[in-house]
């Protein structure tokens, strides 16, 4: 990403909504019995279109900002997240991705290690209490949840992020076509 | 592929975040209620709060649509055992008539103990819930009154819901623990760090409910004597016992919920209870926040585990 203000107002923007979103609306929605949840899905975008350290910046904001406006506690959402967003980045800029359904995978794996690490957080810190088997299935649900809904939200990330980004991955990939094969004979062969 | 700079950078970038993160977490553990970072999470709330209101109010056709299309799918099984419900009850009926016209008969002998029922002069305020936790872990809910209409930290919370027995029916969701001008956050019953001291009614087996994580629809009463024998459909209130510290206190008879299952080991020195809440804690959309504490009544204490 484009390190200048424009990036921080669309990236600020981009985990503002997503937290308003989820804090007014998707905690209280239930579909199926679990929980859609768009931060992750936010950073995980952020990370996936950015980069590491745009990733894990993006993380570590946009878990401050959930603890700071759910009451939670205060570090365990920016903790996971900013490993969210660097294991996402890091994912992307090692291997380049550029298939269009590659953010279902990445949704998926960003989502289980959000709730696994986040459930894993929470108990070792203040949860004495005993904890039922549909924690399982809740967390199971909104990883399902995430996956359905994962590609409008990374194309409105991409959308709004597309201006200040160093690198478009789908612009790579249109980079990497193979050479022209038909055309004037003098162009056959070379990338025009 | 990327130069010392831009690695140095990244690793960097991590450390930072991490070692902040786990540093606000030592801090806020570190603190009081009224310490630094308890006081930005109650700024930041009331700041973002008329934004969230507007959101919330804005997106409830939504919330809606999907809490319709989940009705529809659970409506069919419901159906199905309402119907075995009406059976059962249409039998019940004629037993409770027949009870009916004997208690009428007893009721003059008993009425030197007649039972204090929902506790009177409480000062209802209704709030509409404006913002919920994401997490099962911790459950709270933010709702769009605070301390400019009467509420205080502690006051109790209620909510209504259903229940199989009786119907539409209202019960404790929980109690504020903290509150800004205009807005308060619920700490709910299904919250691990509550405990609600609790009896049995009739029978009066008193001990602690506290919730199972993950399932709303499910309470425990633990520390219940193995003596007294705890029996299914029975209803369990706040009772009214008072704790060492004198604060943090619900006022007695407030119901909780309806006796579903009792785990009865005879090695086991305590009873286990499961209870099933009467508020809808998954459903919550008003509740109340009773502001005024009955004089004279008691209360029952909350235990932090």
């Amino acid at each position: 990403m484009i390190v200048s203000p424009g990036a921080f107002v669309r990236g600020g923007l981009l985990l503002l909504l997503a937290v308003i979103l989820q804090l007014s609306a998707l905690s209280g929605l239930s579909i199926l019995g679990g929980q859609l949840d768009v931060v992750v899905l936010a950073v995980a975008a952020l990370a996936y279109y950015a980069g590491s350290v745009s990733g894990s910046t993006a993380g570590f904001a946009a878990g401050f900002l959930l603890d700071l406006l759910s009451g939670g506690t205060m570090g365990a959402s920016s903790l996971v997240l900013t490993a969210v967003g660097y294991g996402v980045g890091r994912f992307r800029e090692l291997r380049d991705p550029s298939h269009g359904l590659l953010p279902l995978a990445v949704a998926a794996l960003a989502t289980a290690c959000w709730v696994t690490a986040y459930a894993a957080v929470s108990f070792m810190l203040d949860v004495g209490a005993s904890v039922s088997a549909l924690v399982l299935r809740d967390m199971i649900l909104t990883v399902l949840l995430n996956v359905v809904v994962a590609l409008p939200v990374f194309a409105g990330a991409r959308k709004l992020l597309r201006p200040v980004l160093a690198v478009d991955p789908y612009d790579v990939h249109r980079r990497h076509r193979a050479p022209r094969e038909a055309g004037p004979l003098g162009l056959r062969g070379l990338e025009v | 592929m990327y130069d010392r700079k831009v690695i140095r950078r990244r690793r960097v970038a991590l450390a930072v975040f991490v070692a902040l993160s786990i540093a606000i977490l030592t801090a806020y553990f570190g603190e009081s209620g009224g310490g630094f970072f308890h006081a930005l999470q109650r700024g930041a709330q009331e700041t973002f709060a008329p934004i969230e209101s507007t959101a919330s109010r804005a997106l409830k056709p939504l919330r809606d649509f999907f809490g319709w299309a989940g009705d529809t799918i659970d409506a069919k099984d419901e159906n199905k055992e309402l119907r075995k419900e009406v059976e059962r009850l249409r039998s019940e009926l004629a037993r409770t008539q027949t009870a009916a016209r004997d208690a009428g008969q007893l009721r003059g002998l008993v009425g030197l103990h007649d039972e204090e029922g929902f506790p009177q002069g409480t000062r209802p305020v209704a709030a509409r819930v404006i913002a919920r936790s994401p997490s099962v872990w911790y459950s709270k809910i933010k709702v769009d009154k605070g301390s400019g209409d009467g509420v205080r930290v502690n006051q109790p919370v209620i909510a209504s819901g259903s229940d199989p027995e009786d119907g539409p029916v209202g019960g404790l969701a929980g109690k504020i623990t903290s509150v800004s001008g205009g807005t308060a956050e619920v700490t709910l019953i299904t919250d691990a760090s509550i405990g609600v001291g609790a009896q049995v009614m009739p029978a009066g087996a008193a001990g602690v409910v506290r919730p199972e994580v993950g399932d709303p629809r499910d309470l425990l009463l633990d520390f219940v004597e193995g003596g007294r024998r705890v029996t299914e459909n029975t209803t369990v209130v706040t009772s009214g016992f008072k704790t060492d510290e004198g604060d943090s206190l619900f006022p007695r008879g407030i119901p909780i919920g309806r006796v579903t299952q009792v785990d009865l080991d005879e090695v086991e020195i305590y009873q286990r209870v499961h209870i099933r809440p009467f508020a809808d804690l998954k459903k919550l959309d008003i509740v109340q926040v009773l502001t005024r504490r009955p004089t004279g009544a008691q209360t029952a204490g909350v235990i932090t585990p």
